[in-house]
């Protein structure tokens, strides 16, 4: 399959670093397994893509490599800013995929600091991992819209939400929206793209109920088309330490990864003429 | 039963995701860096900073200083354009407050006039207006030393164009009177037809 290029930060519209937050109000709803897939699907259309894993879990590394408990990230930046970035980027056999694992420094846990006490320095860790010429930051946070999460989102550019397709979830969209609002007092510039729905199962009649629910309740510019599946092949792809397309019957799903990031780059410049020429 | 509607406020929910997807005007200053880093140590006087965002005004002053306990906003038989009236507002405050470094934010956070020019100060104008706000109960003004003789005054105010949000640097946190007053000439000023 051939893919063509996306340019970013190259475009005489977009000098600067997109930073995109996958945030959620709740845990478990697919926020890595988003974050993983989008961020080789930005790569492989030929975007310089840094995953990073803010999330003390650190179900990226997890997810991606085998050493990932050895390896400095994130959270070390935080505890110690003069860390090189260049020493935290860990490379993948993607050449335009990297990714930092959120690192070591255990004693982080998400919301057991005040929103704000880290803010500087997770801006200090983006501005540094603009400065290495990506055109893309994807951020992977830990469930909630506090503490360090917050953090990243008031430092962001952007900000997607996944929600599983299923009534509890979609119970908890007032919650979510109220955190947001705060949010963006902080930071007036964060761009919403929208909600994302996440685990859709077209057999069961109750997660497609929520999902058309949801549709009705927000704004149809508020919740991507693209909607996430729960599919085996997840967990398959997880077990072998790699995203959804890199596997061999992966092609199917990769298409659900593209159709996001091409609804993603049009929220994000909708006036710029900013396009990809699909393969 | 309807497994989601009867859970929540649809209108309320619409409402706040419509807000969420306008975008922040870009015509308003952009606070470029709004953060706190380690080598910030309050803010101090310094004839360094950058100047006003908004140009002078030639204007007659509308108040007269005088160690008076009350405070009569005289914008508010001055009409005309928003910032003329915002600048009026302005020079009122340095002269009954001593006040400096005034700016005003809008109900997205987004700087809709400012004098100081520091972005940290706005920054932390927003958390302790967002940070003081209670549900149900009406914005009320908070203050926090950020120097040995300077006092940030953090004032929201309900208005026809949402929650503003005043901030200014005092030598030391205002009166209860002082603040109605202020909260006041901000009605006043931010009216959108002549009350007088």
């Amino acid at each position: 399959m051939l893919h063509g290029h996306v340019h970013l930060a190259h475009t005489p519209f977009l000098q600067r670093v997109i930073s995109l937050a996958v945030s959620s109000q709740k845990g478990g709803v697919g926020k890595t397994t988003v974050s993983i897939n989008l961020a080789h699907a930005f790569a492989r259309a030929g975007a310089k893509t840094l995953l990073i894993d803010a999330d003390p879990q650190g179900s990226v590394g997890l997810s991606l490599t085998r050493q990932s408990r050895l390896l400095s990230g994130f959270y070390d930046y935080l505890a110690d800013p003069s860390i090189p970035m260049e020493r935290l980027i860990v490379p993948t056999r993607l050449e335009t995929f990297s990714l930092v694992a959120c690192g070591q420094a255990s004693d982080y846990e998400a919301g057991g600091n005040g929103m704000g006490t880290h803010l500087a320095r997770v801006r200090s860790f983006l501005r540094a991992a603009a400065s290495n010429q990506f055109d893309i930051c994807i951020i992977d946070t830990a469930a909630g819209l506090f503490g360090i999460t917050g953090d990243v989102i008031v430092s962001s550019n952007s900000v997607i939400i996944p929600q599983q397709s299923e009534p509890l979830g979609i119970r908890s969209v007032p919650k979510l929206l109220d955190g947001l609002s705060r949010l963006r007092l902080m930071n007036p510039s964060l761009n919403v793209l929208g909600v994302l729905l996440t685990m859709v199962q077209n057999n069961l009649a109750e997660s497609l109920e929520a999902a058309n629910a949801l549709r009705q309740l927000l704004p149809a510019e508020m919740v991507f088309q693209t909607m996430i599946p729960r599919d085996g092949l997840f967990v398959r792809a997880s077990a072998r330490g790699l995203p959804i397309g890199a596997m061999e019957d992966g092609a199917g799903a990769q298409v659900v990864f593209d159709s996001l990031r091409a609804e993603i780059e049009a929220k994000i410049q909708p006036a710029s003429g900013l396009h990809a020429a699909y393969g | 039963m309807d497994p989601i509607n009867p859970w929540l406020d649809p209108i309320e929910v619409r409402r706040l995701a419509e807000s969420l997807i306008r975008r922040a005007p870009t015509s308003t200053p952009q606070v470029l860096d709004a953060g706190f880093n380690d080598a910030f140590e309050g803010f101090s006087a310094d004839s360094s900073r950058p100047t006003a965002t908004a140009p002078p005004i030639k204007l007659e002053p509308a108040y007269q200083s005088q160690p008076s306990p009350r405070y009569e906003p005289k914008p508010t038989t001055t009409r005309g354009p928003f910032l003329e009236r915002i600048c009026y507002f302005r020079d009122w405050m340095h002269q009954q407050f001593q006040a400096t470094e005034v700016f005003m934010l809008d109900r997205e956070g987004a700087v809709i006039f400012d004098e100081s020019g520091h972005g940290k100060l706005h920054f932390l104008a927003r958390s302790l207006a967002h940070a003081s706000r209670r549900p149900g109960a009406p914005a009320g003004n908070v203050h926090v030393k950020i120097g040995a003789e300077s006092t940030l005054e953090v004032i929201p105010v309900e208005t026809p164009y949402g929650c503003l949000v005043v901030g200014a640097v005092v030598s030391h946190s205002l009166s209860p009177v002082a603040v109605k007053a202020i909260m006041d000439a901000v009605q006043k000023v931010t009216s959108p037809s002549n009350p007088s």
